[in-house]
């Protein structure tokens, strides 16, 4: 091979580079993971092997695998519709909360009724409950200028609340009031709204959705005006305002379509997992903290709807992984948490270092410059 | 309710408002020089934890509260460097550090849950204490919450009647100009973020010492955020952001009066009331709804209440300055 051809591949390189640096990250990651373990008296290689298994081990454990991997895909996809748009949305815990009560509700209601006729409006509630609870944010946001940081965050403390208050009374489970135990859940949903289970295992037709909502994202952010419009906003609004775009419109826009996927995951939950809900006083009793874990996988997979799907399945596998790990090596579940979080911080500012190298490049070559990337764009709360 | 009683009530929203009045001034000088921390949340975790352990170990407070600021100012450092070097948003770096930062606490605290530390000492200042009403109610606390006041002053001297203030400002509001001036807008941004973060940090450990003693899993757990919202609340004025945590402390003990006077209402209600006023407050802060209102005032008092309701943010705000 000559030199030439050498220097005309490099590129291709980096780019393979690039796209593994996420991945190096995480492996740095678990290696300060492997010290703590040592520190804890645990042997790193057994832990990892007990967390490799868990996630990816057999048929049933890739199941559980993505079957966790769905929900944050789902809040993954508002995440992307928001950031794209200029906006943050922190409240996906809340909207993914509401969603699952207003899911629930429906399936409550008619319980005889035929699972073909509840399950699809059951998902629609959702979308449109978790779409109210992020609009109201976007509203605020657009039209009085509420940060909406502060004000999902906010929303999210008043949808905990409001499920508290409604899975402790109104909403409980008959059985619950009569036994005087009183656990705080819903009667299980009949078992014709069960989502239909795709191969014998817990994996069910949910993940399927969520992929396919991945896929209608992308076209709908890069195919259709409203998306253009979405992501022209976000990237300068003064601009979009003089090309007569309707600023203000699209900030709803983009909150209220963000919060309606958390919701959506909010029912899948519901119906695909758990068929009731049920609270232990904090919003990710239920969640298990999907609502913020979205954003993160959202974060990773670069603010593409369909970066996101292989960056959600990398943290589901992650959690799955390690409660495989918890329960084979006797470590402290908080061990698990600190570990997610350095995965988290790792992948972040590898990607924050891919930019710079990227940046660094360009100069170097003196290309053309690149374009601001979206994550660049100054956001002002 | 007699007299006494409603002069306990309020000397213990005072109290119970200190750690928030710290933590609000020093997220004040952060943002005010250009840089939004949003790990509030997650620094007052860790700092909290952080406090009581070393403070639990070294038996000695100041090394305790010396601790928490140090994470604090960390947490903040890493703000400022992945926005200034790595040219990151500073939001998104702000809440992965609030996740990791709660992780974080609850894993490496684990093994010192509700266990007795050591206490901030009741410290009545004598001769103020004894004025009736306001000396029970201002000076018979314990000396964080001096700590407070002075710190509230102080900052709002330093921000807005001192030179180094006005560089912290033009570094928020203007940066290019402040460049231009000879203003080492990066570095003054640092400073600050890093000044900031260890007066967050001291407000964590002011928790787990005074306000709500020993450590817990999630021991402050929501604050930091009611913080980041008090601070656009106080229109990013010490002095407002003051009286906007005695506020939120206010709102929490009327909750809690509500609910014991109205006992068939459920609590959910109560509970949400703080939640829903901050919402109404960052409503009323940032809509022109109070505009409007002023106009139909005589117009005398407009420009005092125009300047009283000013709520802009540093033009700056979240911005990365790049001097290139």
């Amino acid at each position: 091979m000559s030199l030439q051809g050498l220097v005309e591949r490099l590129p291709r390189l980096v780019r393979v580079f690039d796209f593994l640096l996420p991945l190096l990250a995480t492996l740095a990651a678990l290696a300060i993971g492997a010290v703590m373990l040592v520190l804890l008296k645990a042997s790193p290689l057994e832990s990892y092997s007990a967390l490799l298994e868990g996630a990816f081990g057999s048929k049933n454990a890739l199941a559980d695998t993505l079957v966790k991997a769905t929900p944050l895909l789902l809040v993954g996809l508002g995440i992307c519709i928001a950031f794209r748009g200029g906006v943050i949305n922190i409240g996906g815990e809340g909207q993914l909360v509401v969603g699952a009560v207003a899911g629930t509700l429906v399936g409550l209601k008619f319980p005889d009724a035929s699972g073909w006729l509840i399950v699809p409006s059951a998902l629609l509630v959702g979308f449109l409950a978790g779409g109210i609870w992020g609009g109201i944010p976007g509203f605020l946001k657009a039209y009085f200028n509420v940060n909406e940081i502060l004000s999902t965050i906010m929303m999210n403390q008043i949808a905990v609340q409001g499920m508290n208050y409604l899975l402790r009374g109104p909403m409980i489970d008959p059985v619950q009031l009569e036994a005087a135990s009183r656990i705080p859940q819903t009667a299980r949903l009949s078992a014709q709204f069960d989502l239909p289970r795709l191969i014998p295992t817990r994996l069910h037709l949910g993940t399927g959705l969520a992929i396919m909502a991945a896929v209608l994202v992308f076209i709908f952010l890069w195919r259709t005006t409203a998306g253009y419009r979405i992501r022209a906003v976000g990237l300068n609004p003064h601009a979009s305002r003089y090309a007569g775009v309707n600023v203000k419109r699209y900030i709803v826009l983009s909150l209220l379509l963000s919060g309606a996927f958390a919701g959506l995951a909010g029912v899948i939950q519901v119906y695909g997992v758990n068929h009731r809900m049920f609270t232990d006083g904090s919003a990710t009793g239920f969640t298990g903290g999907a609502g913020f874990n979205g954003i993160v996988a959202a974060l990773f997979g670069q603010l593409h709807p369909l970066g996101t799907i292989p960056a959600s399945f990398l943290f589901g596998a992650l959690l799955v992984g390690a409660n495989k790990l918890q329960r084979v090596m006797q470590v402290p579940s908080a061990l698990i948490t600190a570990l997610n979080g350095l995965v988290v911080v790792f992948v972040v500012s590898s990607e924050l270092w891919r930019r710079r190298l990227a940046r660094a490049r360009t100069v170097e070559t003196k290309e053309e410059a690149l374009p601001p990337t979206d994550a660049e764009a100054k956001v002002v709360p | 309710m007699n007299d006494s009683e409603i002069i306990r009530i309020l000397a213990s929203i005072i109290f119970q408002s200190t750690p928030l009045m710290i933590a609000v001034s020093g997220e004040t000088i952060t943002e005010r020089a250009g840089v939004v921390n949003l790990s509030l949340d997650g620094t007052m975790l860790m700092a909290a934890m952080t406090g009581f352990v070393v403070g639990l170990k070294t038996e000695s407070l100041w090394i305790g509260f010396l601790a928490a600021a140090a994470v604090g100012a960390l947490f903040a450092l890493i703000v400022a460097f992945g926005n200034i070097r790595l040219r990151q948003s500073q939001v998104a770096v702000g809440f992965v550090l609030t996740l990791l930062g709660d992780d974080l606490s609850s894993f490496l605290g684990q093994n010192y849950t509700r266990i007795p530390g050591p206490v901030v000492k009741h410290f009545g200042i004598p001769v103020l204490k004894e004025i009736p009403i306001l000396g029970p109610i201002f000076f018979n606390q314990d000396a964080t919450v001096y700590f407070a006041f002075i710190l509230v002053i102080v900052t709002w001297f330093l921000l807005f009647r001192t030179q180094p203030g006005l560089r912290i400002r033009s570094a928020g509001e203007r940066p290019e100009s402040a460049f231009a001036r000879g203003v080492n807008v990066n570095r003054i941004r640092y400073l600050y973020s890093i000044l900031g973060g260890a007066l967050v940090g001291i407000s964590g450990a002011v928790y787990s010492f005074n306000v709500k003693l020993g450590w817990s899993e999630g021991h402050t757990r929501g604050l930091g955020w009611i913080a980041l919202a008090i601070v656009i609340f106080g229109g990013w004025s010490p002095v407002r952001g003051a009286f906007g945590a005695v506020l939120f402390g206010a709102t929490k003990a009327l909750a809690t009066f509500l609910q014991k006077a109205f006992p068939e209402v459920s609590v959910v209600a109560f509970n949400s009331i703080p939640w829903l006023l901050m919402i109404a407050v960052l409503f009323v802060a940032g809509s022109d709804v109070t505009e409007r209102l002023v106009v139909f005032m005589p117009r005398f008092v407009q420009r005092p209440l125009r300047r009283l309701l000013r709520v802009a943010p540093p033009m700056a705000l979240g911005t990365t300055f790049g001097e290139d």
